[in-house]
């Protein structure tokens, strides 16, 4: 109201916003403006609203997310394309070229000149297939995001909402992914929300801060933002450049007397696995001893997740597979790489009591272990909530806390520290730490160099379907990030 | 919030309320063959299974509550069994848009206002006269010997009330557990209530 | 079911879905007015042929969905053999009567089933469903909520496949599976279909997100990337079609292999 209505100049002021049945606000009086051609980095804890926040800006909810929420004065750009969080939720269509079509078909583009702008979008953001009507589930994750970004580029989009678009690329796709962000962003307004920052900061002119309640507490150019709140940024728990160096936790490689050579928690020989009756990945030969922490690494589509899928017996396999347990069912936790698909029970709480009513444990231990769970993971407030319903960092906790609350003896993670930011990052590393400490040989999946360069024992490098390397001394030995590119 | 815009049906009712009855869709594909290999007994235990098909319709309007979904679930069921091959082919539809119809109309009486177990029940046992009336035509029911034609009927109706009244009340009490009907049904006063703390 | 439609080149493929939904359909009505036997019979016959030129399955599968089909047909008619009224007893035991009026009568229905079980089964065969609803937009001007709303479930269909496949490693991970006896039995069961029930749900509230934020537009036109239009193939469909049932009808009257022209005369 009391702004200018000018024509390209959007956003809210004094956003009320709750979620059905809760009994606080999400936003409380959230003001923000935004203009065109501008280049906006959203960043704040996770769990504080980020996600949220951009559905009210492109008019999502409550549009289509009916939410109960009032604003004092609201505008809505009309052209808009938006990638989510959540891969999942992108596509709506099977296949690659119904995808786009559908969008075109949107836009009363005639019949006639679809095929010819669905190839036009596809080079746009360098999508090369050998032909368009390929079903997007075979598509590596770093071929969907870009597919992703050609379907809204379809919509011609002035504005393009971003929300962490890279969270489970590798950092080759990364790096590409925002090349072409940043090709195609030239002369359109930029939102973009992210926990690592080093790749979006040389583009990005403005910068927003958001603190744990959802609030905005600064707001400005780029480079006034991050050397003014420097420490603020820490206590938020925000990615920056520096934020590893800040990281107290093991900076050297970890020493390696603890672990036990004589033996092994897992022995693998001739080991095959099958997807859909092909076989998918073959490890010759793999040992892994009790009380390492194995990375495994590779880049997207090379196979890690249907290695250790197969460990854990969810995909029909062949060969050799040697634990030291009557039933490892008992002594080895998993945690999915979709954090979705580990949660079995309605609210939080169950999902860390489920393990530990099967062991019948006494209800006063339970609540006890529970309680800390939920401290120590940073989830105490949305204790009564639906797993489902939690922010996608949120989710990735539980998954975790679940897995890890009864104490397994081989814990094996896929992707733990996505979408996390750096405070959550670190207080997982640490928890992992600790329980490397007592005994738990810890196997991960993960592409963040800095986690296996600090922690990791024993590099298991993987592509296409196969162990390339198995370095048994530890990321410095296996010889730094040459495999980004190999 | 305007009244009237609740009952409109929005892109999330529509795909929701056919997702649910191809689900049913697949449920009933998969039933046939069961259904069908009891028959030969005689005894209409058939009959007693045969209320399941009528679920699609009160299972959708409970957990969504807009005209026009349980006639919209059950005929999109019907249509996805008739597209799986189903055994009974294209005569499905019909059975699926009659009973649909037959349905939603108890809900209407309500005025959408009431889905308590007694008019979930209500709304199976409209479906089942559908389902009969079909019957007696394709059927040659009233061709039954009296004592056969009164215990096939009682057994539609204990199954109709069982399969298609409580089954679907007690499975959307259970989903309203897991919280996804929160975001189907609309936003009440009191969620607007905690604005204006 | 790709593997088991062997030739998407047949005939009947390229029939415009909504002339070849229709048609079938209303084959139904045609039916229900027929009470005699030897047009049932004919029909039977006849509708046996088309099957077999016109259907998409593949040999060994079209064999066996024929033989199963007549088994299962005529058990559905069996409570009507068994148990019907007639006055010609055949046979009679205790509460079974089996008279020549009701074998009648069972025969027709279990002839009748067979037949829409073959025609649904042509029909289902030979049209997928990309283009059946874009036809139905487009010829039979069904709105487009609807079919997009259709078209969007049954693309979600083989992933709610996988996700069954998630849910069951989900308990063996969690150990539900460990889990024996007749409640945890139970439960587990409960617990699957509720999961199924909740995933689906959050998928289609997911996909209509998704759609909408690409402006999916239930109201205002639009264009589309298939076109279905007509073909000299409908009239070829019409004909055979048309073959098909006059000679059922014409059969019958010439050649008639029952006595029972109205199986509801007494
Ligand atoms: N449907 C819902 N019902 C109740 N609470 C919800 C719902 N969806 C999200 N929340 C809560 O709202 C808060 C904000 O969620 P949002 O997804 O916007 O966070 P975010 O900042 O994007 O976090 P992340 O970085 O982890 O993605 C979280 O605390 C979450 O638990
Ligand atoms: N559900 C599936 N059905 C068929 N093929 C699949 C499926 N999931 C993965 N694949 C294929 O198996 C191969 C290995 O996939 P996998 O998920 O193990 O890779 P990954 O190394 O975990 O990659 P990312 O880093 O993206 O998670 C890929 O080529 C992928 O296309
Ligand atoms: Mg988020
Ligand atoms: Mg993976």
């Amino acid at each position: 109201m009391s702004l200018t209505n000018k024509e390209d100049r959007w956003g809210v002021e004094k956003l009320r916003l709750a979620f059905p049945k809760k009994n606080t606000m999400l936003f409380k009086d959230v003001s923000f403006h935004f203009e065109a051609k501008e280049k906006i980095l959203l960043l704040g804890p996770s769990g504080c609203g980020k996600s949220t926040f951009l559905h009210v800006l492109s008019g999502l909810a409550p549009k289509s997310i009916e939410l109960p929420m009032r604003t004092k004065w609201k505008r809505i750009p009309e052209r808009w394309g938006y990638i989510f969080q959540d891969p999942e939720t992108q596509f709506c269509m099977p296949y690659v070229d119904e995808e786009i079509a559908f969008v075109l078909e949107n836009r009363r583009i005639p019949r006639v000149r679809m095929p010819q702008l669905i190839q036009y979008y596809l080079d746009l953001v360098q999508l090369k297939l050998q032909n368009s009507h390929q079903l997007i589930r075979t598509l590596s994750g770093g071929m969907k995001q870009r597919l992703a970004i050609a379907s809204i580029l379809a919509l011609e989009p002035e504005i393009l909402f971003l929300d962490e678009p890279t969270a489970l690329l590798d950092p080759e796709g990364t790096e590409t992914l925002w090349q072409t962000v940043r090709r195609i962003g030239h002369d359109r307004t930029l939102i973009i929300v992210e926990h690592k920052i080093d790749h979006v900061l040389d583009f990005i002119d403005r910068v927003v801060l958001f603190n744990a309640d959802g609030e905005i507490f600064a707001d400005g150019p780029k480079n006034d933002i991050l050397t003014r709140y420097k420490s603020k940024l820490d206590a938020f728990g925000i990615w920056h450049p520096d934020a590893w160096a800040g990281y107290s936790g093991r900076k050297e490689l970890q020493n390696t007397d603890s672990i036990d050579r004589d033996s092994p928690v897992l022995t693998l020989k001739h080991f095959v696995v099958y997807r859909q009756k092909k076989a998918q990945f073959t490890a010759e030969q793999l040992t892994i001893f009790r009380g390492e922490w194995v990375a495994i690494i590779g880049r997207n589509g090379a196979g890690k997740s249907t290695l250790i899928e197969g460990i854990m017996g969810l995909l029909r396999s062949n060969g050799q597979i040697q634990w030291p347990f009557k039933k490892p069912e008992d002594h080895v936790q998993f945690v999915f790489q979709n954090p979705e698909h580990q949660f079995i029970t309605d609210t939080v709480e169950d999902e860390l009591a489920f393990s530990l009513r099967i062991q019948k444990l006494s209800d006063d231990e339970i609540e006890h272990r529970v309680s800390r769970q939920l401290e120590k993971y940073d989830l105490k407030n949305e204790r009564l909530q639906h797993p489902f319903q939690l922010s996608t960092g949120q989710k990735r906790r539980l998954s975790v806390a679940s897995a890890m609350i009864n104490h397994p003896d081989v814990l094996i993670l896929d992707e733990p520290t996505f979408g996390q930011d750096a405070r959550n990052t670190f207080a997982l590393l640490d928890l992992f730490q600790q329980l490397q400490n007592e005994g738990t040989t810890i196997v991960m999946v993960t592409h963040e160099m800095e986690i296996v360069r600090r922690f990791a024992t024993h590099v298991v490098h993987v592509d296409g379907g196969r162990i390339i390397k198995d370095d048994c001394d530890g990321y410095k030995q296996s010889g730094g990030a040459e495999w980004v590119t190999s | 919030m305007s009244k009237g815009k609740n009952t409109i049906l929005n892109l999330t009712d529509i795909l929701v309320t056919i997702v649910i009855a191809l689900v049913f869709g697949l449920v009933f594909r998969l039933m046939g063959p069961v259904y069908d290999l009891v028959q030969p007994l005689g005894l209409h235990l058939d009959a007693l299974l045969y209320g399941i098909w009528f679920i699609a319709a009160p299972f959708a309007a409970l957990l969504i509550r807009k005209p026009g979904v349980a006639f919209l679930a059950e005929t999109a069921a019907a249509l996805a069994e008739m597209l799986f091959a189903g055994s009974g082919g294209i005569v499905n539809l019909y059975y699926g848009l009659l009973q649909g119809a037959f349905s939603e109309a108890v809900f209407a009486i309500w005025r959408y206002k009431k889905f308590s177990v007694s008019v979930v029940s209500l709304s199976a046992f409209a479906a089942l006269i559908a389902s009969i009336i079909l019957d007696a035509g394709y059927a040659y029911l009233p061709m039954l010997a009296g004592w056969n034609l009164i215990l096939y009927l009682i057994f539609r109706i204990i199954g109709a009330i069982l399969l298609s009244g409580l089954l679907p009340y007690v499975l959307v009490k259970g989903l309203e557990k897991t919280g996804v009907t929160q975001s189907l049904r609309p936003v009440t006063k009191e969620d607007y209530d905690v604005l204006d703390k | 079911m790709g593997d088991i439609i062997a030739n998407r080149g047949k005939l009947f493929f390229k029939v415009n879905p909504s002339l070849k939904f229709l048609l079938t359909s209303s084959l139904f009505i045609l039916y229900l007015f027929v009470h005699n036997l030897n047009t049932m019979i004919w029909a039977s016959v006849f509708f046996l042929v088309l099957y077999v030129f016109a259907c998409g399955l593949s040999g060994k599968w079209s064999f066996g969905f024929v033989l199963l089909t007549l088994i299962l047909s005529l058990f559905s008619a069996s409570a009507m053999i068994l148990f019907g009224k007639g006055n010609t007893v055949i046979f009679h035991y205790s509460l079974i009567m089996m008279t020549q009026e009701s074998l009648a009568r069972g025969i027709m229905l279990g002839l009748r089933t067979f037949c829409f079980s073959l025609i649904g089964m042509v029909f289902a065969t030979t049209t997928l469903p990309v283009p059946f609803f874009y036809s139905l937009m487009q010829q039979l001007k069904v709105p487009v909520r609807y079919a997009y709303g259709c078209l969007a479930a049954f693309r979600m269909l083989p992933v709610m496949g996988e996700e069954l496949g998630h849910i069951r490693q989900a308990m063996r991970v969690r150990g539900m599976a460990n889990q024996h006896g007749v409640k945890a039995f139970s439960n587990k069961m409960i617990r699957y279909l509720l999961m199924m029930l909740a995933q689906s749900i959050r998928r289609a509230q997911r996909t209509a997100i998704a759609m909408e934020a690409k402006r999916f537009s239930m109201t205002e036109a639009r264009t589309y990337y298939y076109e279905i239009g007509w073909s000299v193939y409908d009239l070829y469909f019409l004909f055979i079609l048309l073959i098909t049932v006059t000679s059922g009808f014409i059969c019958s009257s010439l050649f008639p292999v029952t006595p029972f022209t109205n199986v509801l005369d007494h």
